[in-house]
């Protein structure tokens, strides 16, 4: 009887994602963080060193994604690396193919809500809690992000591995989805309050000159959002060389 | 200074190469730099501006977005160094300013960093799969260990190095032309933050009608909450 993945090689996987993108470069992006993580497993499910080191050596190849989702992905991945220890599986070609194909997936889902939508959202409420003056909005920022963050990152493994290939299928796809959209209006109500907050922190307004100036920066914002170049840093890098110019040639 | 320093390190491995929980992100470092240097204000408004400009730069597939776990530290690190220099308030002022600058401009000088660790990663990444074929499986955590290492080191080095120059560069210019720099800092502050909620705000409303209605009117609901709630 072939060997079976527990749990504790679950829970070893899962600690090992936090190194991920460790060694993230050009050329192979997250593969060798991958193999790092899939380690554990493949020692599990293949006694042979030489098999072993083959799978291993296999699993460093390119893999990238969203580095929180990334834990179904490996999760699924180390059922099917189960399956193929116990010579049900697909071959070499068709797991890469899995891989990829789960890569690719993962990443359009996670990009969207943890990258675009939580993300932006936590730094908001961050912002607008320090607005006040207060040091509470850091750790609002990192509590509003690492509950959904660290809970897929620890616990993701053990899904992909129960959930296989079809983690992201069906119900759990549709309730990321719901998530992402009710965070996107949660978020625009955000940005809202921040900017009445901005405008009279305690009701008390801001100078007309301040008013004006966040206005005039919204308004070149929206408009700097419609292209990617330049950069927002680099726009933010122009308006402050700009308003010294102004203070110095006064 | 150490302290900051040493921060500088744990944001630079926050940012990519160890769990990006974003305590690598400006406010957070901002906000424990204000609690080692023992003022909030100064650190917190460098950080909020910092933050509101770095909430929209994402690691989106290989795209090296700019630096903001290094230009958090060395804004935040730098304005309270300066900061701690000068008495009166407009001195202070200027002090953010400079602050927020130079955390954008080591934001910026920062990627071509991030991108020589990228391109050494490459090769750390061969030398591993040509070590595990050949028997060291070991190899793994080898590499692992030496990319982190790397990552910590970088991060404290060039934070060392970005705020061992402004203070040097900086100082003089702030402790003389500290009321030129409190109007900058005057001008510049509303148009960095209305340049950072354009960008959240798209970020969110993504072209969609009815989100740009609840931003106008949670605007409006808050900025009335605010105005008449106040006694």
């Amino acid at each position: 009887m072939s060997a079976r993945i527990t749990r504790g090689d679950l829970r070893r996987m899962a600690a090992r994602t936090f190194l991920l993108q460790a060694t993230f470069n050009y050329e192979r992006q997250q593969g060798l963080g991958w193999a790092w993580a899939m380690q554990p497993a493949l020692d599990r499910l293949y006694a042979d060193p030489g098999e072993r080191r083959e799978r291993l050596a296999e699993h460093t190849a390119y893999f990238n994604t969203q580095p929180t989702l990334a834990s179904l992905a490996l999760g699924a991945a180390a059922g099917l690396e189960e399956r193929r220890a116990a010579g049900e599986g697909p071959d070499a070609a068709g797991a890469s193919r899995v891989r990829s194909v789960l890569g690719s997936a993962l990443a359009a889902l996670g990009d969207r809500f943890f990258w675009f939508t939580l993300r932006p959202f936590a730094a908001c409420l961050g912002v607008l809690l320090a607005l006040s003056g207060s040091w509470v909005g850091a750790p609002a920022l990192l509590l509003c992000y690492n509950v959904a963050h660290l809970g897929v990152r620890w616990r993701g493994v053990g899904w992909g591995y129960r959930a296989g290939p079809e983690v992201m299928s069906g119900v759990v796809r549709r309730r990321f989805e719901r998530l992402t959209a009710a965070l996107g209006v949660l978020g625009a109500a955000l940005v809202g309050v921040t900017t009445a907050f901005l405008l009279a922190p305690g009701g008390d307004p801001r100078p007309l000159v301040f008013q004006v100036g966040l206005a005039a920066g919204l308004g070149l914002g929206l408009v700097a959002a419609q292209r990617p170049r330049p950069s927002p840093t680099e726009w933010a890098l122009g308006v402050g060389a700009l308003c010294l110019a102004a203070t110095w040639l006064r | 200074m150490l302290g900051t320093l040493l921060l500088g390190g744990v944001a630079a491995l926050d940012a990519a190469p160890v769990a990006q929980t974003l305590l690598s992100q400006p406010l957070v470092t901002a906000t424990l730099l204000g609690a080692l240097w023992g003022d909030w204000r100064v650190a917190l408004e460098i950080g909020v501006v910092l933050q509101i400009l770095a909430a929209s730069t994402l690691p989106v597939g290989a795209r090296t977005p700019e630096d903001y776990a290094a230009g958090g530290v060395v804004g935040a690190g730098l304005g309270l160094a300066l900061a701690a220099r000068q008495p009166f308030a407009m001195a202070r002022e200027s002090a953010v300013l400079v602050g927020v600058l130079a955390g954008l401009v080591a934001a910026t000088l920062g990627v071509p960093l991030l991108k020589w660790q990228r391109r050494r990663n490459e090769g750390l990444a061969r030398w591993c799969e040509a070590e595990v074929r050949a028997g060291r499986e070991g190899a793994l955590g080898e590499a692992h260990g030496a990319a982190v290492a790397l990552a910590f080191a970088v991060g404290v080095g060039y934070c060392a190095v970005c705020l061992g120059l402004g203070l040097w560069a900086l100082d003089p210019l702030v402790t003389r032309h500290s009321l030129r720099l409190s109007r900058a800092w005057a001008l510049a502050q509303p148009l960095w933050l209305g340049l950072g909620l354009a960008q959240l705000l798209s970020a969110f409303v993504q072209r969609r009608l009815a989100r740009a209605a609840v931003f106008g009117a949670a605007l409006i609901g808050a900025w009335i909450a605010l105005m008449v709630g106040t006694p």
